[in-house]
């Protein structure tokens, strides 16, 4: 039995409940890595509780079996797809199919949305439409997609467009749709009509949340493109983690699975940068 | 449309309204409102004559729920009388226009852009240099200045109204129509920004017309006070005040006028 997990563990706790009484501020990470570390070791104690000895005919140990990677061996199990560049090219594969199918999806989306927004009768003939579309997991589509378009990245990036798609024009179309009648009135006062009207009030007025729905699609997305690259395609983060498990790698599975996290982490990083440019805070914070 | 700027570049002294003898600026005839709801017909305006005359203060004054506002969206053309008609210098209103700008309660200005960018709004047309002189001039005169490139958010309620004010006159609009436009900030800031509002009235002179259900607010600010009463929204009388800015609050004859407007406002004045 090993007790390092749970000394770590009582450490680490201990640390967050002194720091939770600190006045001072806290390092910006100093809690979230707190709990990172409480949450590996429990993964490890986890891990250990999982797995078993396995025996030959006569009774004898031949190995343990782990149903669930350590921690160590998912690092160990990473150092060969580190190594040959694989983890990189297959994450390089899969970030560019999303930048690919989300990209599309916010050229025809977000101008569709406004379009449809603004226009009652476009929302009447549109919503209805896209309302039942949208429940339809993406995943769903994967037959139709590799029917289409093969096992190539089109069908990963038709699939990331249709995953996108539906919040971004949703969200779009309910921005402009909850305009504050009280913006459309001045800049109607001051004469601003037509593509003007549109530029300088409708669109920086529903700014704020296209880039939230821009937001949630890329999160889908991420989301989606795993499952869309263990069909679809022969590459990526999604296959990697196909792979692996065909050829009982399960150390890389999980290795794939934390590169997936962190990478969506990053994506969302991004996106919330776009929420501190002058002309959308006052969407996202009172200063 | 032929039509003169009543604006001399020499302020000249105020003139009384009863002594003013251009035509009126405003003229409303007869308009009424009704609203359809789903199973009745709801009465908001009824038979509402009324004249303004060009640079006069005039106050719209009445309870929640009189029909002030609506009136006031109908003659700054954002809604249509059921029955009647507005014209402003003998031409009928059919929909904004911005020589006539609206000032709202709830401000109006764009958060997505500077104070500076908010001022400019209705001088898009504009060489740039000129644009510049306008906004810096009007920055300057409801006294933001140092706070161009602030954000809306960054700014107080006061500030904020401050700007819609800048931005609707840096357009020289010849009516400012103003809804409840302190009501959303404190009593301080309220008392200050009328004393402002008088200085830049008597500076630029536009015609303006306020609504509010403030009776103290009314007597400090117009020149004439029209009361309405609820439901239907009709004129119950006008009340002309003639007192000399800065009025005295604590005069008589300010008293006098104070207890006439609670009495057609249908409340005691002592509670």
């Amino acid at each position: 039995m090993n007790f390092l997990p749970y000394l770590v563990v009582v450490g680490a706790l201990i640390a967050i409940a002194a720091a939770s009484r600190l006045r001072d501020p806290l390092p910006k990470y100093l809690l979230p890595l707190l709990v990172a570390v409480i949450f590996v070791c429990l993964w490890q104690v986890a891990a250990d509780a999982a797995r078993y000895e396995l025996k030959d005919a006569d009774g004898q140990f031949v190995r343990w079996v782990e149903v669930f990677p350590t921690p160590r061996s998912t690092v160990l199990g990473m150092v060969q797809p580190v190594k040959d560049g694989t983890l990189l090219r297959y994450a390089i594969s899969s970030v560019y199919r999303v930048a690919a199918g989300f990209g599309l999806a916010a050229v025809i989306g977000i101008p569709l949305g406004l379009w449809a927004g603004w226009y009652t009768r476009g929302f009447e003939a549109l919503n209805p439409l896209i309302q039942a579309l949208r429940p339809i997991s993406p995943i769903a589509w994967i037959p139709l997609a590799v029917l289409w378009f093969g096992v190539k990245d089109a069908a990963a990036i038709f699939l990331i467009a249709l995953a996108s798609f539906f919040p971004i024009v949703t969200g779009s179309m309910t921005a402009v749709r909850t305009i504050p009648m009280v913006y459309v009135r001045s800049a109607q006062n001051f004469g601003l009509k037509g593509f003007e009207l549109f530029r300088r009030v409708v669109f920086p007025a529903c700014l704020p949340q296209i880039i939230t729905s821009l937001r949630m699609a890329l999160g889908i997305a991420w989301m989606v493109i795993v499952a869309a690259e263990m069909i679809a395609v022969d590459s990526g983060l999604g296959y990697l983690i196909m792979d692996a498990r065909n050829a009982n790698y399960y150390d890389r599975v999980v290795g794939a699975m934390i590169s997936i996290g962190l990478i969506g982490v990053a994506l969302d990083l991004m996106m919330r940068r776009l929420e501190r440019f002058d002309e959308v805070r006052w969407g996202f914070s009172k200063v | 449309m032929a039509e003169t700027n009543p604006k001399a570049p020499a302020a000249p002294a105020r003139v009384p309204h009863q002594a003013r003898t251009a035509k009126s600026k405003v003229e409303v005839r007869g308009v009424t409102k009704l609203f359809q709801r789903k199973s009745d017909t709801l009465e908001v305006l009824r038979g509402i004559d009324l004249s303004v005359e060009s640079g006069e203060f005039l106050c719209l004054l009445g309870p929640s729920g009189c029909g002030k506002s609506t009136l006031l969206s109908i003659i700054g053309g954002f809604e249509q009388p059921t029955s009647g008609s507005v014209a402003i210098d003998g031409v009928e209103v059919q929909r904004p226009d911005p020589r006539r700008i609206f000032v709202f309660q709830e401000y109006g200005i764009f958060p997505w852009a500077s104070v500076w960018d908010n001022v400019g709004l209705g001088l898009r047309e504009r060489p740039k240099e000129e644009q510049a002189h306008i906004i810096r001039r009007y920055v300057d005169l409801v006294g933001l200045t140092g706070f161009e490139k602030a954000y809306p958010a960054e700014i107080s309620g006061g500030m904020k109204q401050r700007v819609a004010l800048a931005r609707a006159l840096a357009v020289s609009p010849d009516i400012i129509f103003m809804d409840e436009p302190l009501g959303a900030l404190d009593s301080l800031t309220r008392l200050q920004m009328r004393g402002e509002l008088l200085r830049i009235w008597q500076q630029e002179q536009p015609t303006i017309l306020f609504v509010t259900h403030d009776v103290d607010e009314a007597l400090q600010l117009g020149e004439r006070i029209v009361v309405m009463s609820p439901r239907p929204g009709r004129i119950a009388e006008i009340v002309p005040v003639d007192l000399d800015h800065p009025r005295d609050l604590g005069t008589a004859a300010y008293g006098r006028l104070k207890n006439r407007l609670y009495e057609l406002l249908g409340v005691g004045h002592a509670v």
